[in-house]
């Protein structure tokens, strides 16, 4: 669970939030909503998400209730992993 | 103390808990005591303190419709009893609320049409049948009513819920499917009907789409008193939105043809594209008003004409429809096509969901005009911001986008650059936003053309836009800089903005009152008076009266206040064209009233003589003592929207018959020649004839725009090929090189500088034609039953008509101290009713005896004992040639 959250705070920091201050950059930012993932990134993330996990994210999920937060996609990652039996390297 | 039964202490614990301005989708996972709605009674008070502030701006204001009004109050006192009631009350209250507003709006019979039809819907959206049927089913039903909105199947309803109904379920069902589909939520029927029925609605056709997931998700997902708060912030705001658009409405919208230096051209632009402010000030007092009753729904707008790029234009401008296309279409098709390549799948996805956005707007065309849209400004409109937010979305992809956590840094450079960008984003899109609300693309090229011209306004021009930058810039620069809220922070600026707010709501409440804005002086109490209501402006007004004769009920696509007038015309509504009163005459007069024509109107009896007058029957040559006027017009002095009797001249003839019989004349005439959609030049046409029944004075009623009148004509018959068939008014418009395929707006560009010149031309030649028969020439001014009364050139006209030779009537006061609605033959046609034809006849009556010299004057020769040689000399006989031969022929 803390390494699902730890890359994708890596990944973010490091795709859309260049220069920025890890710390300001907590699990609860709101990232959809917040203006930091607009349709592009959102789509540039999932696409992480699903390469760097080796699972799918379906249209509907990519949502401000699945990826407005890292701790929302740090569950949904979780989720995702669960339901294909693989444990999230915690 | 607390409303709704809860202690402070834990109030206390829910607040620290609470987050900032965006935080409070953080905490939609966390079961917020703030869902259990309570609120400290001293904020309750606040809220409701504020409320009635905007109850009293949005009266004085005349915000909207009276409707609205009633809506806004039903809704304020709502939400104070819904504040007392437990939560698990609220929602059914609120849809109680959303029921009474539908019953209040439309009454108990068509808001049950409306309120059955809905639900009709939403059930089949929850048969037990495969989602795909559901679908099919949906369609069908959606076909059925659309059979009815056209009108091919009789409906049972009032045609005024189509608007409604359409804004209510044409977008929200494709959500909401699209949710019951992939929700695992359970499905709360209180809910849902909320979610349809949602009580601003009832007074808004152009309602945003609202996504069900976030009207579920944010229901209290915060402190009550913050929702409730950002509620009263955010109508206020629509408020102000909506008086700033009846500025631009009605004090900088130009139309087409009145763009004639590059000035004007940024000027037209730029209000054009203002006048969307109405859109985003609506959305605002919808979506405030919904947090009044738990819905912390998100922002509609978030500060559009401050974008930096295409992609930040269409983040910011009504964002829950951009929500809309990335949900249902957007993320559907991209995943589909993900599989291409990441290039194609975005650029690909991205056009269709524009060409979507330009169907599914054609479509709510459809529900709330009652025919689909399809028009090539439209269809260039989407394609090239399309095209402008693949381009910038596709450099976006590879380059990426500033985003910050923090308030950015200020540089010279960066700022420069945000400058630029901002003004070059405002630029395109005020281009774009005209094309789009051309009347035609030929139309809007001719605008263009007055880049050409310099005028003293030119050199000032590039300085101005220079600041103009900068302005843009500045504010493009503080909405980047306030960076992100922080999460588990109190926001620091909410007790700010409420005081803001508070002092914003006593300002306006203080300039809506009359008594307190005549004390900032005339110019500035006289714009105020002016924004306090929302009046048709001078273009609208004119496209209205054009409208009763050249059946231009479709209006301009964007021309949504006088659409709004228009919708509440009933379908058998009787025009002039309804009644055959008039026959074509294949000339340059076009038309004339049909002779001794009758019909039952709803008015009452509209009938013409033998002659084509609707008046009583006349001999052609008048017996002798009689004093016989001849009347020339158009529609408000033929008197449509009144019966036979109800006209002023009928009216006017009588009383001078009873109270004068003898003082001088044995017998008053007034022969009506009057035509309804009668332009000046086609008053010389009416004059000929009114010539040939002998009278002793013509009155000629204007009422008002003259000059433009008469060049609007010009260009009519020319685009018609209908020959003009006097020597100089045909040698102006070959001059300025007016021909039948001339664009419009370019054609009254081109005769506006001669447009004074041909009025005075058109009245000399009517003075000359009157005095060469010994007939008193007489102008009548008469207002229209409208607002300001084209007071723009009543100055201008008075001069021309005097120096004519004209002897000239004021009636500019005939209605004063009047209720100038009451006396229109509806909102929709400002013909004078039958209170103002008695007015009119009063006034004109009152005028005529004060000139009594000039137009009555004792002539012994003309009563008592009148020869006949002496009556044959006002005949037809004798002056039927020449007077409406140009003099050049």
């Amino acid at each position: 669970m803390e390494e699902i959250n730890e890359t994708v705070k890596a990944y973010i920091l490091k795709e859309f939030l260049p220069g920025e201050n890890p710390d300001e950059l907590t699990d609860s930012t709101p990232l959809i909503t917040g203006g930091i993932l607009d349709s592009i990134a959102t789509l540039k993330l999932v696409a992480f998400i699903e390469e760097r996990y080796g699972i799918t994210l379906q249209a509907h999920e990519a949502d401000v209730e699945n990826l407005n937060t890292i701790s929302y996609i740090t569950k949904l990652i979780q989720s995702k992993l669960s339901s294909l039996g693989v444990g999230s390297g915690d | 103390m607390t409303m709704g039964g809860f202690d402070e202490s834990s109030l206390e614990k829910n607040t620290t808990l609470l987050v900032g301005s965006r935080g409070a989708e953080a905490s939609e996972r966390v079961s917020l005591p703030g869902q259990q709605g309570k609120i400290r009674i001293t904020e309750f008070l606040i809220v409701v303190a504020q409320l009635a502030l905007l109850a009293f701006v949005i009266r004085q204001f005349q915000i909207e419709s009276s409707a609205f009004l009633r809506i806004a109050l039903l809704s304020f006192v709502g939400f104070m009893l819904h504040s007392f009631l437990p939560l698990r009350f609220r929602q059914p209250f609120f849809l109680l609320l959303c029921f009474a507003s539908i019953g209040m709006v439309f009454g108990l019979p068509n808001g049950a049409w409306l309120v059955g039809i809905g639900l009709l819907l939403i059930a089949i959206c929850h048969l037990p049948v495969p989602f795909s049927a559901r679908v099919t089913l949906l369609l069908l039903t959606g076909t059925l009513l659309a059979v009815f909105r056209v009108d091919w199947l009789h409906a049972p309803w009032s045609r005024a819920i189509w608007p409604i109904l359409g804004s209510m379920f044409m977008f929200r069902l494709i959500v909401y499917l699209y949710d019951l589909r992939h929700e695992k939520e359970p499905v709360s029927v209180w809910r849902t009907l909320a979610y349809f029925f949602l009580l601003p609605n009832v007074c808004f056709p152009l309602f945003p789409v609202v996504d069900y997931k976030t009207f579920r998700r944010t229901y209290y997902n915060d402190d009550p008193y913050r929702i409730y708060q950002v509620g009263v912030d955010w109508m206020l705001r629509g408020v102000i939105h909506l008086i700033l658009y009846r500025f631009v409405y009605q004090y900088l919208t130009m139309a087409p043809f009145e763009v004639k230096a590059p000035g004007d051209l940024v000027r037209y632009l730029i209000a054009n594209f203002l006048l969307y402010l109405r859109v985003s000030g609506q959305f605002h007092i919808i979506v405030g008003m919904l947090h009044l009753f738990g819905f912390h729904l998100p922002e509609s707008h978030h500060r559009y004409y401050l974008a930096s790029s295409f992609t930040d234009f269409w983040r910011r401008i009504n964002i829950y429809w951009k929500d809309f296309m990335l949900k249902v279409f957007y993320f559907p098709i991209y995943f589909k096509l993900r599989t291409w390549g990441t290039f194609q799948a975005l650029v690909t996805s991205t056009l269709i969901v524009f060409f979507i956005t330009w169907f599914l707007h054609s479509l709510q065309f459809f529900w709330v005009r009652g025919s689909f849209l399809f028009a090539w400004q439209d269809v260039c409109f989407w394609a090239v911001l399309g095209l402008l937010v693949v381009i910038n979305a596709v450099y976006e992809a590879r380059h990426g986008r500033e985003r910050t956590l923090r308030k950015s840094s200020w540089t010279p450079r960066g700022f420069a650059a945000l400058c630029l960008k901002t003004a070059g984003t405002f630029s395109v899109i005020c281009i774009l936003w005209s094309l789009w609300t051309s009347e035609s693309i030929s139309a809007w090229i001719s605008l263009w053309s007055s880049l050409g011209e310099k005028t003293a306004g030119t050199a000032r021009l590039f300085p101005t836009l220079l600041v103009a930058a900068v302005v843009l810039g500045e504010g493009a620069s503080r909405i980047r800089g306030s960076g992100i809220s922080k999460i588990g922070q109190p926001r620091p600026e909410f007790s700010k903005s409420t005081a803001i707010s508070i002092a914003s709501l006593l300002i306006l409440s203080l300039a809506g009152i009359q008594e307190a804005y005549t004390r900032f002086g005339p110019t500035a109490a006289t714009l105020i008076n002016s924004l306090r209501s929302g009046k048709l402006s001078r273009l609208d007004n004119a496209t209205l009266e054009r409208g009763y004769y050249e059946n231009l009920l479709q209006v301009d696509r964007f021309n949504t206040q006088l659409w709004e007038v228009y919708t509440n015309k009933p379908l058998n509504w009787l025009d002039v064209q309804g009644t055959g009163l008039e026959r074509f005459t294949n000339d340059f007069q076009q038309k004339e009233l049909i002779p001794s024509f009758r019909s039952l109107t709803k008015y009452g009896t509209v009938s013409t003589n033998r002659w084509g007058m609707r008046d009583r029957d006349y001999e052609r040559q008048p017996s002798p003592g009689t004093f016989r006027i001849a009347l020339l017009g158009a529609s408000s002095v033929m008197g449509w929207g009144v019966q036979d009797k109800e006209t002023f001249e009928w009216i006017l003839e009588d009383r001078l018959n009873h109270e004068n019989q003898g003082k001088p004349y044995a017998k008053y005439e007034i022969l009506n020649f009057a035509v309804p959609g009668y332009q000046p030049p086609q008053q010389l046409k009416a004059l000929e004839k009114a010539l040939s029944f002998g009278p002793d004075v013509v009155f000629y009623v204007a009422t008002g725009r003259e000059a433009q009148r008469s060049t609007d004509y010009l260009i009519e018959v020319t685009r018609k090929g209908i020959y003009i068939p006097y020597d100089y008014l045909r040698e102006i418009v070959q001059k300025v090189g007016i021909e039948a395929k001339t664009a419009e707006p370019v054609g009254l560009r081109r005769l506006e500088p001669f447009r004074d010149e041909i009025l005075v031309w058109l009245y000399r030649r009517i003075v000359q034609g009157c005095r060469e028969r010994g007939t008193v020439p007489v102008w009548i001014f008469l207002p229209m039953t409208i607002e300001d009364p084209w007071q723009d050139d009543t100055a201008t006209l008075f001069q021309i008509a005097r120096e004519a030779g004209f002897v000239v009537l004021n009636l500019i006061d005939v209605y004063k101290n009047q209720d100038i609605k009451s006396l229109r033959v509806a909102g929709w046609d400002t013909h004078p009713n039958a209170k103002a034809h008695e007015l009119i006849a009063g006034k004109l009556y009152e005028a005529l005896w004060e000139r009594e010299q000039d137009i009555i004057r004792p002539r012994p020769s003309t009563f008592s004992q009148q020869s006949g040689s002496q009556a044959a000399g006002r005949t037809g006989s004798q002056t039927t040639g020449g007077i409406v031969k140009d003099g050049r022929n």
